[in-house]
This record gives C-alpha cells, structure tokens and sequence, in this order.
C-alpha cells in the first residue's frame, strides 16, 4: 500500500509509522486521516511486525487536525463532524485495535489533537526538547477525547491545565516525565529514533501472544472499576493457557536462548 | 499456625507478615500459597494489631510465584489455577478482605507476581536499591492483576511499559516514588525501622476510623 501523507517502513521486528505532513507540522488532513486507519491495519496484520514505533517527520510530532483543509474541501468539515459524534474514529492504533505494543517518539510539538496518539499508546518517549500543549480553547474549540484518555492514565489537573491554558503555556518534557506521561527523555533530540528502534527491538524480545493479551488486559481495564477488571484480565490471563510460548519461555530460559515465539 | 515460609508476629500494635524463602528470592511455593491466606487471616483476627507491615527477608521482596514448585504439587498447582482463573486469589490482604492498614516495605527485587502486594497495600516505601519489574511476557505468561491494580492507582503509561518490556528493564525505587508508585525511599538499613515507625503511627488511630477509610478508598476504585 502507498501512503501520500505517512510512511511506513520496517526495520527488523519494528514497524515504523511517520507522519509525513512536515510543511504543516504534520497536522492531518482529511486523506491522512484514512491513510492511518490503513496504515495502522497493514502493520498490526504483518506478521513480521512485532512492535510498532510512531514519530513524525520534520520539527514536530503532530499538531492535531488541519482545520484548514477539513473545512475547505467541501466534504471534510461534515464528515469529520459526523464521526466525531458517532465516536467512529479510526486514526490511532486504539480505535483500530491494535494488539502490538505502540511506542510513540514524540519530537518537537505534539498539541491539540496530536495527544491522541499520546494517550492511545502503551509506551511514550520523547525528545528532549518535546513540547506539548493544547490550544483547542484558545480558538473557540473544545477539546474532548484526547483529554478524557490522558486523563485515565496520569494525574489529571495537569491535563485539565493544558484544557484551560490553551495555547498560553507550555509542557516540557521534563515535566511530561515527572507526571509519568512519558517514561524516557531522549537527548540529544536527535537521537530519538535510534532510541526508539532500541526500545522497540528490547520489547519484540518477548512473547507476542502474552503482550497482546497483556495489552487487552491493561486496557480493558479503563473501562471498568478494579474488580470487574481484574475478572476480565484473567480471562486474557486464562487466554494464553496452553499456549506453545507458556513452556518455549522458561524452556529457553532454562538453556539460556533466545525463545523462539509462535505467532499470536 | 506453624509457618515455614513466612515469619508472622506481632510487636505491639503492629502485625508483621515476613516473606521467608530468602534463597527462592521469597517466590510463592505451594506452602506460601496456603500460608498467606492463614497469615493474613491471623492477623486480621488479632485484637492486639491494629496495622500490618508486610516485607521480605532476603534480597528480594517478593518474584511471584515459584511455578516450578507449584508444577512438582498437583493439588497446588490446581487450586492456583482455579483461583486465577475464577480470579478467586489468596494471596494479599485485598484478596483476604483484610480491614486493617497494611504498609509493604519492599527491600531488594520486587517481580512480577510480587507486584501483587505493591498494587493491594495501602501504604507502599522502598529501600533505596529496590528494583521493579514484570517479567511476565519475557516467559511467555500475560500480566494482568498485579499490572491492573497498579494502573489504577498510579500514571498508566509506567505499568504498560514495565508489563511490556519485560525482563529486560527495571523500575528504580527513585522512579517508583516519582510516579506514585511507593511514597518514601529510605536507606535499605532503615527500612524496616520506618516500616514500623509507619505502621505505629497509623495503629494510633481508632481501628474503626481507620476500617471505614480503607474501605471508602478502594471501593473508590471499583468504579469504572
């Protein structure tokens, strides 16, 4: 498949998918838009692909939706307008249901709709001189789902700051690292893709049918309270049960080797 | 009851439940599996203890469960396999309906399975040269509970990346306190000394106050 406003590539076990808007600080277009419901497809389908990395071409990460195009092109504003009330969206590796690990590598600015790709990824890392906010306020939008899913996964007023500051403050990545948004801070900057790919290929090491069910579990539990959750990840738990993988990893432990892991 | 894997007593107002399989890296066989649940039982029952510390002996806290044990231990092996799967557990104090306030004093390694008791205990401090980590899916087996009960009390994105990578990163006790995860690091001589400090403290409060709280607060958690 050929992609006008993303790449995808792979290198090893690891699947990239870059935004490639740069000239618009990769802001998503109504075809970029479709491009990453198929992009996110042809990876999560790959059976090569074990672990798939996110970053953006160019300065920045993301800047959300490219308000200008949506509402220019006669079709766009209704039609996003439509999905976004239906909830019908299928631009990161969430909506689509992907069951790989996701790293994002954030670099320069990730605002407004760009924190979509934040909250909808298991693992985020970012460039030391990452930038991150959301001026949806700022210019008479509201900003919803990104800020719910954040919101379910770290300290919330820092998020509901961002909501109401709009594009008058700032977050680093320091910070972002202190609040347990991100887990690595990549400097120099320029080094985060490298680092990224390393990570990517740390994580690839381990069983994918165990990380798939495991990543069903996490996120299956957002949407219930501790108990009804951890019910539900026993059935991922129970899942894997008889699984080649469950006596392939501590048979190669045991022989001190590399597992030779079954597909999911 | 006589245990043989933990060390279980009370030193005033303060129970103490003590991983003891030093040389196993305090991992869970088939006695510690029955144990646990009689420990937490006694000292839920103890008029006298009014707070519980819960740590290890050894290097390690607690590696989760010993499965080559458990493996040699039919009748072991399958009521741990009816507990996950009904997710009937045992094995904490939340798991045991226990009232009390329990503080986890995690010294050494705290893996996979040991996350259990990080994510089930009210109070959580390291000692300085603690380390965390999931090993689960490096061996093939799918972290769910231990990982879940974190992510409910602490920023997502650190307990998906513990759960995913593995065996090859660990957490630091700094980084733990960082993120919420333990609310005090001190200095591995000290641990068990601050443990009980804690653990007094709270054990001055009225036991009903204290019984109530802890329930509000994890009832808190069931919501969706």
């Amino acid at each position: 498949m050929s992609y006008q406003h993303l790449i995808v590539e792979r290198q090893g076990p690891v699947g990239w998918l870059i935004n490639d808007r740069p000239e618009v600080r990769n802001a998503m277009n109504s075809a970029m838009r479709d491009e990453f419901a198929d992009a996110w497809t042809e990876l999560d389908n790959d059976p090569a692909v074990r672990v798939i990395v996110h970053t953006g071409n160019g300065r920045d990460f993301q800047t959300g939706v490219d308000v200008g195009e949506i509402a220019s092109d006669g079709v766009g504003m209704e039609r996003y307008r439509q999905s976004m009330e239906d909830f019908d969206v299928h631009f990161t590796s969430w909506h689509q249901g992907v069951w790989k690990p996701v790293i994002t590598a954030v670099n320069g600015i990730c605002c407004g709709g760009g924190f979509h790709w934040v909250a909808d990824s298991d693992i985020v890392i970012a460039a030391s001189d990452a930038q991150f906010f959301d001026p949806h306020t700022s210019v008479g939008q509201v900003v919803a789902i990104e800020a719910i899913g954040l919101m379910k996964k770290m300290p919330a007023e820092a998020v509901m700051r961002m909501a109401f500051m709009g594009s008058y403050e700032r977050m680093g990545a320091e910070r972002a690292y202190e609040l347990g948004m991100i887990s690595e801070i990549v400097d120099p900057p320029e080094r985060l893709r490298e680092r990224a790919q390393e990570l990517a290929e740390t994580v690839a090491r381990n069983s994918p049918a165990a990380m798939a069910a495991t990543k069903k579990a996490l996120w299956g539990a957002l949407e219930a309270g501790l108990t009804d959750a951890c019910k539900q990840g026993a059935r991922h738990l129970v899942s894997m049960w008889g699984h080649p993988d469950q006596t392939e990893g501590p048979a190669a432990f045991a022989e001190r080797r590399d597992p030779d892991w079954q597909p999911r | 009851m006589n245990y043989e894997t933990l060390d279980v007593r009370a030193d005033g107002p303060v129970g103490w439940l003590v991983f003891d399989r030093p040389d196993a890296g305090n991992a869970i066989d088939a006695r510690m599996f029955v144990e646990l649940e009689a420990a937490w039982a006694e000292l839920e029952a103890d008029p006298g203890v009014r707070a519980i510390v819960n740590t290890g002996n050894g290097h390690s806290f607690q590696t989760g469960l010993d499965v080559k044990q458990l493996a040699t231990d039919r009748e072991a092996l399958r009521a741990s396999s009816r507990q996950t799967r009904d997710f009937a557990l045992r094995m904490t104090a939340w798991h045991c309906g226990v009232t009390k306030p329990v503080v986890a004093a995690v010294n050494g390694t705290c893996a996979g399975g040991g996350l259990h008791f990080v994510a089930d205990a009210d109070i959580v401090i390291a000692a300085d040269d603690a380390t965390f980590l999931d090993p689960h899916v490096s061996v093939g087996q799918v972290s769910a509970f231990e990982a879940i009960g974190l992510l409910k009390k602490a920023p997502m994105e650190s307990v998906a990346r513990m759960a995913l990578t593995g065996a090859y990163e660990r957490l630091s006790a700094e980084r733990a306190r960082q993120l919420g995860i333990v609310s005090e690091v001190v200095a591995a001589r000290d641990l068990r000394d601050r443990a009980g400090e804690l653990a007094a403290r709270v054990a001055e409060e009225d036991p009903a106050r204290m019984r109530s709280l802890k329930q509000m607060m994890w009832t808190a958690l069931e919501a969706p």
